[in-house]
């Protein structure tokens, strides 16, 4: 079931890398949240009570539902609806993500471990991969803001990898994470420009 | 639970601050912030190497890096206090309680023991950041508080993958807990390439705070908006804070097998951080830009000093502290420069020295002091990098270093004595006159390089023996 659920993660990456709607975008965000939900609530099968609803606030209410709503938001205050034109074509972006997932699945069979399951390793991984390539390739603030997300999502799978039970160290990590990510999309989603094209004011 | 004590007392500030809503208490409740860190600092060298609460501990370098902290804080909410003169008092406390957060992030850490603590501290200093560059509400600011936070919370979630990643290498579910002294017991059970992916990974990440290539961008344009004060920070105790992380963990393997892994790649990040600052340096155009150039040559230079070990080690550590006194310095000046000048355009400065000759000696002073020439302490450093470089017999390092520092002296006198003796070339057309500026306002700077030349000549016993015990678990 779990392997399930991480593949369906893996297959929205490739839906995400190739999308043109920022309505797109916004959906699988939080199909993902939902998707790590269900991986985390199946993985960390040792967490104490506490640990449970900081793990089901998380994923769950932040990843599944706020920020999904908060894309929505922005979406409608910034009338943006498509990437930029001036962004890589999506044939580009799929073809590098295909390239990144390859390079994924060869960085976790090199680093295979008795400690780890592979295809958690190739997924998180292929995500920091995917959220980087749509940072990159993409012009629109909002684009970044989905890249960001998607390492995020990645930071988390990596963190869920590592056992069956989630330090309250770690879920204070992963608090400040989202914590981060909230503030990110609600100052600067709706202050700046959309296009980062305009963001040139300070240059060499 | 002196540590407790010190976090409590911000959070107490912070909340008397934003209730009280009046500027005299604000400067009364910095201050008593400012006392109490370098209590917290006076406390922890004299229960060195003691754990005062799980996860964090009095370490030698965490020490060090803490006293430049505790001693560039007094100056730094002085500064504070004249740049935000005349903000509503709105503003005015927001400052001063994000400048007060930033430096309790900085503490902890500075003093944590777990690099899980060390994280959460670093992306917790991302957001006080942010409020003190979006300081002055101008597009430029809200542009640069864009790029810091999101490039610093890419850089930052990299980094803690780089520490998960420890986690794989035991297969321990609390690995991310472990202190740094649990970690090293385990370390020889490792597998390399695990401990070269992590180290890349960290690397990568904390140098967004380290301002290092290849994030180094992002402390640049943080530095064209961000009040003086904040600067001074940003360039010293926050760099600082990249370089602990990454120090740390360079310490943690530097017992297995990758370390000539890590120093060639500290080498040839130093390097592209030299090449970068030179090149920038040599077009510069905005005089704030041009000195965070210099602290990514800096940070280049301790970069390069890590890689080549043995004296290095130490030099890096000395050239560290040293920096974080004279660029602060310069840093701190920068507010005046603006009031006399109105601008930070290169080619809209000049004759400066004749128009406030006290800060005109200051800058030069500073300059002098940057540029590693006697009596400057950073002179000391930097002998004992070149000489580190020479035992190891790393010619090309030893020439291409040598030749972009030349060139990053060149950029760097050319341009400040334009601005210190020359007439300017695009005068400002509103024909403003000089501003006013007080004298006794470079008082703490001149104090810190003081120290600094004091440190050229002679290096007290504990401060030799801090360093030494800072480095003393990497391989001699």
């Amino acid at each position: 079931m779990i392997e399930f659920l991480i593949v369906a993660f893996a297959a929205t990456l490739i839906y995400l890398s190739a999308a043109q709607r920022f309505r797109v975008f916004a959906r699988f965000m939080g199909v993902q949240g939902v998707l790590i939900f269900g991986i985390a609530f199946l993985e960390l099968n040792e967490m104490a009570t506490g640990n449970l609803i900081l793990v089901v606030s998380e994923t769950l209410v932040f990843k599944g539902i706020v920020i999904p709503f908060m894309l929505f938001y922005i979406i409608r205050r910034t009338q943006v609806f498509k990437v930029h034109a001036q962004a890589t074509p999506s044939f580009y972006i799929l073809l590098l993500n295909a390239i990144s997932l390859i390079v994924s699945v060869i960085i976790a069979y090199t680093l295979q471990n008795p400690f780890i399951n592979i295809v958690f390793m190739t997924v998180a991984l292929y995500a920091l991969l995917s959220g980087l390539i749509i940072i990159v390739t993409h012009k629109l603030i909002i684009s970044h803001l989905i890249g960001f997300l998607i390492i995020e999502n990645a930071v988390f799978l990596f963190t869920i990898a590592l056992g069956n039970e989630m330090p309250a160290l770690i879920n204070i990590a992963m608090l400040l994470d989202i914590f981060v990510g909230v503030l990110i999309m609600g100052f600067f989603g709706l202050r700046l420009n959309p296009d980062t094209g305009e963001l040139t004011q300070l240059k060499d | 639970m002196e540590l407790i004590l010190f976090f409590s007392l911000t959070l107490f500030f912070a909340l008397a601050i934003f209730f009280m809503r009046s500027k005299l208490f604000t400067r009364g409740a910095s201050l008593l912030f400012s006392v109490s860190l370098i209590g917290l600092t006076i406390h922890g060298w004299m229960h060195i190497d003691e754990s005062p609460v799980h996860f964090f501990t009095f370490s030698h370098e965490g020490l060090l890096l803490l006293s430049a902290l505790a001693l560039l804080s007094l100056p730094t909410f002085y500064h504070g206090f004249r740049y935000t003169q005349n903000a509503s008092v709105k503003h005015f406390n927001i400052y001063h309680i994000s400048m007060m957060a930033l430096m309790t992030f900085m503490t902890g850490a500075y003093l944590s023991d777990s690099m899980t603590m060390l994280w959460v501290f670093v992306e917790a200093t991302t957001l006080s950041v942010a409020a003190l560059i979006y300081h002055d509400r101008t597009p430029q600011s809200l542009e640069a508080t864009w790029k810091y936070v999101f490039i610093c919370s890419v850089g930052i979630s990299i980094a803690y993958v780089g520490i998960l990643l420890l986690g794989f290498i035991y297969g321990r579910y609390d690995a991310a807990n472990l202190t740094f002294d649990e970690f090293s017991l385990l370390v020889s059970q490792a597998n390399p390439i695990y401990l070269k992916v992590a180290f890349v990974f960290v690397l990568v990440g904390f140098s967004t705070k380290m301002g290092l290539f290849p994030m180094h961008s992002v402390t640049i344009d943080a530095h064209s908006v961000a009040p003086a004060p904040v600067s001074a920070l940003i360039s010293t105790t926050l760099m600082n804070v990249g370089f602990l992380a990454i120090f740390r963990v360079f310490t943690l393997f530097s017992s297995t097998e990758i370390l000539p892994f890590m120093q060639h790649s500290l080498v040839l990040t130093g390097i592209l951080s030299l090449l970068i600052a030179a090149g920038y340096m040599l077009k510069a155009y905005h005089i704030k830009r041009m000195f965070a150039y210099s602290s990514l040559e800096m940070m280049g230079l301790v970069a390069i000093a890590m890689g080549s070990g043995k004296s290095g080690y130490y030099a890096a550590i000395l050239l560290i502290l040293l920096h974080s006194l004279v660029k602060s310095s310069i840093f701190f000046h920068m507010g005046q420069f603006k009031n006399v000048t109105h601008s930070y355009t290169l080619k809209q400065v000049g004759n400066y020295m004749k128009s406030y000759p006290a800060g005109g000696l200051l800058l030069l002073c500073c300059v002098v002091f940057i540029l590693a020439i006697p009596p400057s302490g950073i002179f000391i450093s930097e002998i004992l990098i070149f000489k580190s470089i020479i035992a190891q017999q790393h010619w090309i390092t030893f020439v291409v270093t040598a030749l972009l520092l030349t060139a990053v002296i060149y950029a760097l006198l050319t341009r400040v004595l334009h601005i210190l003796f020359s007439d300017p070339a695009e005068p400002l057309t509103e024909a403003e006159a000089p501003g006013k500026a007080r004298p006794v306002e470079t008082i703490p700077q001149f104090v810190l390089l003081i120290i600094v030349a004091v440190l050229c000549f002679y290096q007290p016993d504990f401060l030799n023996e801090a360093i030494n015990a800072s480095i003393a678990n990497l391989p001699k």
